[in-house]
């Protein structure tokens, strides 16, 4: 299926893009994905699919837009 | 008495006198610094109803005990003063020198009283206080009078200056300082102009007296470089806080179009990698190593300092999704010494305002060479037009008329942070309660919200997260004084704070001793609010009209047709008040001020209003 990832902040640097579309294989988690795009585990972070949060566990569905943003804390 | 200096500097400028006052310990234990002394001081000293613009308000600079000791990061002052945007107790933080040379100059905090006859620079170093003229740089912008007092006093001396919106008297003008730090949202550089106060410029040779010097410089110092480190290994600095520009983006809580829209398919072109790959250099305050203020050439070849707030609202908020067009609007906000943040929400309101018929006008979203006219509008008040601009979103929708109050996007007078709230209701809370009006300075929960709780929820755990994030960021940061930053965006633990407190004073508080200051410092707001507002009611505690308005709903989006609900807000807020102990007004009551060792202050109160 297919997604789109968009990466935020400084996690750019360390998967090595921002945003692109992916094909990953159905019924992957949301916890999967980062493991497939390599974000560091030590990064705290917050994971979004169509603007809401997203769980671990939680399967991702084909269209999904998927972000990945270090947990801000609004300055 | 160590951390102090146990002194505060007293200034007339009508008389041209300045006066050493010492205070008490129990002074200095009650209230901590900053913005702990700035409403006490306030509160005693400034009457209700007194204007603003007048001489009989006092402009306060205050600092705290660990302010200008090398640790993370204490290169800020607190800068207060009655606003005349909100008609209450107003302050703000910034990055200056003034923070170290005020205190090595023998002083916790600065009182500048009545009103200079011509521009007027206040000199002090040590004891010797002069009062020079500044007539060279009235009329002049804050660069080029930066420029100036770096010129007669070097690059080392402690400043705070105004630009023209100040001496025009532009509600939203502020303090400026350093090259780039701007300070004083609720118009406290226009308290600085109605004294014909152009700058302050602050040299110190003293030590700062310290229970135990040396074991606070190998902490502070071996501290700095772990922020240092941690900051470069996160990356955190590289976009500062322009990341969270796309992660508003994404999950609709980004301002765009007056706050109408929440998210726009161009707002990448604003983002914190744009801006990485835009940027000149970078600038910090003193004592920081994790610098935040990233520049790039503005659209007319300037160097601006661009952060997210002044982005958000200077940017996507007006349309422009332009950066160097953004970077000349933030470019002149500071030179005129406007406040970001309020600038973009007025140009904001008025386009919207004439989107919706209010008022017949020409300007429209997206047009930054008419922003820039507006601007300058606004900060030299030119015609009917520019004194409206200048006096505010509030005052313009009460002109206005047409039900444009509606979306007049502040609270309390002070306009909102970068932060769309139609759908994020502790986030709404936080600006409807923040103590000086809509400023994200105090609490912001949108991740908790999001990532920890039901968006969606109005439930009293949300309340809570308010109460301890203003405790922290509005309490504790603002009167010992230091940068909130590398707690809020590192990690850095906030055991760190009463360890810099407990090493400079001797003392062993513990972090619930800053929050029972917190809570006093923001009773304190409240009963000055009081003071000035005696029929106050909770509708003051609630955010936009817009923001409740279901035909204002998205439609397209993570939020499409949903906007906060009415009652559920009020139901929140009632959460929030039992949880402080207010009264339905959102006022303390009696037992929560004596539980505040506040009885005196209450009595004082109730003169103007009852208590509950």
């Amino acid at each position: 299926m297919k997604i789109h990832v968009k990466m935020i902040g400084p996690l750019i640097y360390d998967v090595g893009f921002s945003e692109k579309n992916l094909e990953i294989p159905e019924r992957t988690t949301a916890e999967r994905l980062l493991e497939l795009i390599r974000v560091p585990k030590q990064r705290p972070r917050i994971v979004t699919r169509n603007g809401r949060a997203v769980a671990p566990q939680e399967e991702l569905a084909d269209g999904d837009r998927i972000a990945v943003s270090p947990i801000y804390s609004g300055g | 008495m160590n951390g102090w200096t146990g002194n505060i500097l007293r200034v007339n400028l009508s008389a041209k006198t300045a006066k050493k006052e010492s205070y008490s310990e129990d002074f200095a234990k009650k209230w901590v610094g900053g913005r702990g002394f700035a409403v006490k001081i306030l509160y005693d000293e400034v009457k209700p109803g007194t204007d603003p613009l007048g001489p009989d308000n006092k402009f306060i600079v205050a600092l705290g005990p660990i302010a200008g000791i090398p640790a993370p990061n204490t290169g800020k002052a607190v800068v207060a003063a009655k606003s005349p945007l909100t008609g209450f107790y107003g302050d703000g933080n910034l990055g200056t020198r003034v923070s170290e040379q005020l205190r090595k100059a023998g002083y916790d905090a600065l009182i500048v009283e009545g009103k200079a006859d011509r521009p007027t620079m206040l000199h002090i170093e040590d004891d010797k206080v002069e009062f020079l003229p500044a007539d060279e740089v009235w009329g002049k912008g804050t660069y080029a009078t930066n420029d100036w007092i770096y010129g007669k006093y070097g690059k080392g001396v402690g400043v705070l200056n105004i630009g023209q919106a100040g001496e025009n008297l532009n509600r939203c003008a502020v303090v400026r300082s350093l090259e780039g730090r701007a300070g004083g949202r609720p118009g406290m550089g226009a308290v600085m102009g109605s004294k014909l106060l152009k700058v302050i410029a602050v040299k110190g040779s003293r030590a700062i007296p310290q229970a135990d010097p040396q074991a606070m410089k190998t902490l502070g110092q071996g501290d700095l470089k772990k922020v240092g480190r941690i900051d470069k290994e996160s990356g955190w600095s590289i976009q500062g806080t322009t990341g969270v520009l796309s992660f508003c983006n994404e999950v609709a809580g980004l301002p765009v179009r007056n706050f109408r829209k929440t998210h726009h398919s161009d707002a990448w072109k604003l983002d914190g990698e744009r801006l990485n790959n835009a940027r000149v250099a970078t600038y910090g305050c003193p004592n920081c190593t994790m610098r935040c203020g990233i520049t790039i050439h503005d659209h007319e070849g300037r160097e601006s300092e661009l952060d997210y707030e002044n982005i958000g609202l200077l940017g996507s908020n007006l349309e422009i999704f332009d950066l160097p067009q953004v970077g000349s609007l933030n470019y002149l906000c500071d030179d005129y010494g406007i406040d970001t943040m309020s600038a973009g929400c007025i140009l904001s309101f008025y386009a919207d305002a004439i989107d919706h018929g209010a008022v017949a006008g020409d300007f429209k979203f997206g047009d930054a060479e008419r922003a820039k006219e507006l601007l300058r509008m606004a900060a030299f008040r030119e015609g009917k037009l520019g004194n409206l601009l200048a006096d505010g979103s509030r005052r313009m929708a009460r002109e206005f008329g047409h039900g444009s109050e509606a979306y007049a996007m502040q609270v309390k007078g002070l306009e909102v942070a970068a932060y769309n709230c139609k759908f994020i209701p502790g986030q709404a809370l936080a600006f409807g309660v923040a103590a000086i009006g809509a400023h994200h300075r105090e609490a912001w929960i949108i991740t908790f919200e999001i990532k920890f709780t039901t968006r969606e929820s109005y439930g009293p755990e949300k309340a809570a997260k308010v109460i301890e994030l203003q405790r922290i960021r509005g309490g504790m940061f603002e009167s010992i004084v230091a940068c909130r930053f590398p707690w809020i965006e590192l990690g850095w633990g906030i055991e760190n704070y009463p360890k810099y407190f407990n090493t400079v004073t001797g003392l062993n508080w513990t972090l619930d001793d800053f929050w029972k200051v917190g809570d006093r410092i923001y009773s304190m707001i409240k009963l000055n609010y009081l003071r000035e507002f005696p029929n106050v009611s909770r509708e003051a505690d609630y955010p936009p009209a817009v923001w409740f308005d279901p035909a204002n709903a998205d439609t397209d989006g993570p939020i499409a047709g949903k906007v906060l609900e009415l009652e559920k807000y009020d139901g929140l807020l009632q959460h929030y008040y039992d949880q402080r102990g207010y009264d339905r007004r959102g006022i303390p009551t009696k037992a929560t001020l004596e539980r505040l060792d506040l009885s005196q202050e209450a009595a004082v109160a109730e003169k103007a209003a009852k208590l509950g």
